[in-house]
């Protein structure tokens, strides 16, 4: 197990390698003018373009340039956001908890009502439960995401004025930045933060602006997880060792439960484990349009102004949560499916 | 001999995109007590939905439309029957397993991949004898044999109701709490020690250690004792045995066969319902045979006046295509191959394929007819065939 481990994360610095280069490749496809120009802000600057491309070797041969990166990435230095008008790693753990922030709360709310819909909808096949999850899956799945959280942020905030958008509401930042004695940031995330410090109302208004990003997440991304469950119960209700149950005399909700649920969690593994990881680098139609300044929302800042050490950071990123989440998948395998070993 | 199992008329049927199925067309077959009684047949010819419907497994899109499944457990009064077909979901479950249990063909599928062996057979006697193992740790604790410290008095009480209502509101509301859901336990492992006990009976040593294992750990032959030792946990009267021996090389099958007289001989089982397509296998083991073709039963007799006097055309057609040491020559074959029974052959399901097939037999279904002496045969010509 201990070696299994140890093989995937030296697989770790390949799959690393392997994007880096891939993106790095992308990046170098513009000029060298093209890539200095977009750290000039003001007209007068313009001339001072050939001097940047001089003064940074932005037209040394490419594995050259390559190789520079590596260097500073290897000693801690990830680059200058634009975006963020910071340095990539302070900007990073200042996105990033956004993000953990709300799949905290949308993942396993995710998991647990997608596992549960799909057993649901398998165990009463063609029935209106199955029929009216089906519905809500295809709505869920087919409706661009952006759209609908801009409708449920019409029907909430727009009608109602509750749940509003963004992290946190302006009073609550203003004290919480004014007093950094009463308030200490230890995770960046406004919920935890309020219970570590006993602020609990901080802790109640940043829930507030989670419920909407959160229900979109769940709405969208359980839709698929849902289909996944399904098909893998009718699969393995139809199976010989349903019948087998049945003729010891078991019950129904045994039948469904521990026998064929187990089995179907199986292939459900995997799905979710991917959807998890999918939502960790930021959903950027959620962050977008609940103005939540995540990871999502800066890659999409980020691509849109080619802000490049953020794009090499965030898709380096990209990778070390894939990796380690298929990891995670393949030891949960082995937990829950005794076929497998890992070795 | 008292009647223990009577199917009457029993009619099913499967309702796939090309059709319905007609699989069964008004089977009647009855076990006596203390017989082993052989069905055997081509496969689709209906056996294994046969005692499928006794025992109400039927698998969607399979409905069981119209007949009767009469059950008298009682050998002494005979009169106290009970139809299967009308009895609730609950009571079915309660008999299943318990008084009419099944032995699967493909052990392969039939047990639970992800579920070690332990729970598996540990699951009859949870379904059935939650209150002869709570009477047993209930007598364990208070002769000393087993202790539980301070939890004596809770766990006392939570026995002594389960010993008398195992599905009692109050105990089911534990099992959904938290903790307190541990009072389970204790029968739990007493299942498993049951289940080692049944699978040592059937000749496997290492039982302890084998209910830890799961199904991928263990040989073919090995699965087929475990699937036999969840259909044997509870002794039931009836045992059906679909096919249990197909699968398995000729020695394993030898030896699951001898158990299964063993078991008979020593009354742990009443009766067996043998599904096979072996005719070897019937010769060995059986008092009486049920031959089926399409969905239909074409003769019941005694296993000598089957093998020395068959009367069906289709029995005889079996009988012959049995490959034999003695005859040379090209082996008998039945021709043409069994009929689609989304629109099965009017009349005789078996006239396409019947050397006597006459017009009577295109039109009408010929009923089951009594020859004596438990002999009855389906066929418009029984006249002309009987002492051919």
């Amino acid at each position: 197990m201990t070696a299994y481990i140890i093989r995937r994360l030296l697989f770790l610095i390949f799959v690393l390698f392997g994007v880096s280069v891939l993106i790095f490749g992308l990046l170098m496809t513009f000029s060298p003018e093209r890539r200095a120009a977009v750290y000039v802000t003001t007209p007068q600057q313009a001339k001072d373009i050939p001097k940047l491309v001089k003064q940074y070797g932005l037209n040394d041969p490419v594995p050259i340039q390559y190789a520079r990166w590596v260097k500073e990435v290897a000693s801690g230095n990830l680059g200058w956001s634009l975006v963020a008008a910071r340095p990539v790693a302070k900007a990073f753990w200042s996105y990033f908890p956004t993000t953990l922030e709300l799949n905290l709360l949308a993942s396993p709310l995710v998991i647990i009502v997608g596992i549960w819909l799909g057993t649901l909808a398998g165990v009463h096949r063609d029935t209106w439960i199955d029929h009216g999850t089906r519905i809500g899956a295809i709505v869920g799945w087919s409706l661009p995401t952006f759209l609908f959280a801009l409708v449920l942020l019409m029907i909430f905030y727009g009608y109602y004025g509750l749940f509003p958008p963004g992290i946190i509401s302006s009073d609550t930042s203003l004290w919480v930045i004014n007093n950094p004695d009463k308030f200490t940031r230890y995770t960046g995330m406004y919920t935890i933060d309020g219970i570590l410090n006993g602020h609990l109302w901080v802790t109640w208004d940043a829930l507030n602006h989670l419920v909407l990003p959160v229900l979109t997440q769940v709405i969208v991304v359980v839709a698929l997880l849902m289909r996944v469950m399904r098909s893998g119960m009718l699969e393995e209700l139809s199976r010989d060792y349903v019948i087998t149950a049945k003729a010891k005399g078991a019950d129904a909700h045994t039948i469904n439960i521990k026998h064929a649920r187990k089995n179907a969690l199986i292939p459900v593994i995997t799905v979710a484990g991917q959807l998890v990881a999918l939502s960790m680098e930021g959903s950027i139609a959620v962050e977008v349009v609940f103005s939540r300044q995540g990871m999502g929302w800066w890659l999409a800042h980020s691509a849109t102004q080619l802000d490049m050490p953020v794009l090499m950071s965030v898709c380096m990123f990209i990778g070390v949560v894939f990796v380690l989440s298929n990891l995670i998948i393949d030891i949960m395998y082995a937990y829950i499916d005794p076929r497998i070993q890992l070795q | 001999m008292a009647k223990l199992l009577e199917t009457k008329n029993l009619v099913t049927n499967f309702y796939t995109y090309e059709g319905s199925v007609k699989a069964l067309d008004n089977v009647s077959i009855s076990i006596d007590h203390g017989e082993t009684f052989g069905l055997v047949g081509e496969s689709g010819c209906g056996k294994s939905v046969t005692v499928r419907s006794v025992m109400r497994i039927i698998q969607s899109p399979g409905v069981i439309e119209g007949g009767e499944v009469l059950y008298c457990d009682d050998a002494e009064h005979p009169e106290q029957c009970e139809d299967l077909l009308i009895k609730s979901e609950e009571a079915m479950r309660e008999l299943r397993g318990d008084r009419i249990s099944m032995i699967f063909q493909e052990p392969n599928a039939a047990l639970n991949p992800v579920l070690t062996i332990g729970e598996q057979v540990a699951e009859s006697y949870m379904f059935h004898r939650q209150r002869s193992m709570s009477r047993q740790i209930l007598a364990d604790v208070e002769s000393g044999k087993i202790s539980f410290g301070i939890f004596s008095p809770l766990l006392k009480w939570a026995y002594r109701r389960a010993s008398e209502n195992p599905r009692a509101p109050a105990l089911r509301l534990m099992s959904k709490l938290p903790l307190l859901k541990l009072w389970g336990r204790p029968m739990r492992r007493e299942a498993v020690n049951r289940s080692v006990g049944i699978i040592e009976r059937l000749g496997i040593s290492n039982a302890a250690e084998l209910v830890t294992r799961y199904p991928h750990n263990l040989s073919g032959g090995m699965k087929q004792r475990i699937v036999i030792a969840i259909a044997l946990a509870c002794n039931p009267t009836l045992l059906i045995a679909d096919e249990a021996t197909s699968n398995l090389d000729v020695t394993i099958q030898a030896q699951i066969l001898e158990l299964l007289q063993d078991l008979k001989e020593r009354r742990a089982i009443s009766s067996v319902l043998l599904i096979t397509h072996d005719l070897g296998v019937v010769a060995e083991t059986c008092d009486r045979v049920g031959v089926m073709y399409a969905g239909i039963l074409c003769e019941v007799a005694d296993v000598k006046t089957l093998f020395n006097n068959p009367v069906h055309p289709y029995t005889r057609a079996l009988l012959n295509s049995v490959p034999r040491f003695c005859v040379e020559g090209e082996l008998a074959t039945i021709e043409g191959s069994v009929p689609n029974l989304v629109h099965p052959p009017a009349g005789c399901r078996f006239h396409p394929r019947c050397k006597a097939a006459s017009d009577i037999c295109k039109q009408e279904k010929p009923k089951l007819v009594d020859l004596g002496n438990g002999h009855s045969v389906a066929c418009h010509h029984i006249d002309e065939k009987i002492g051919e």
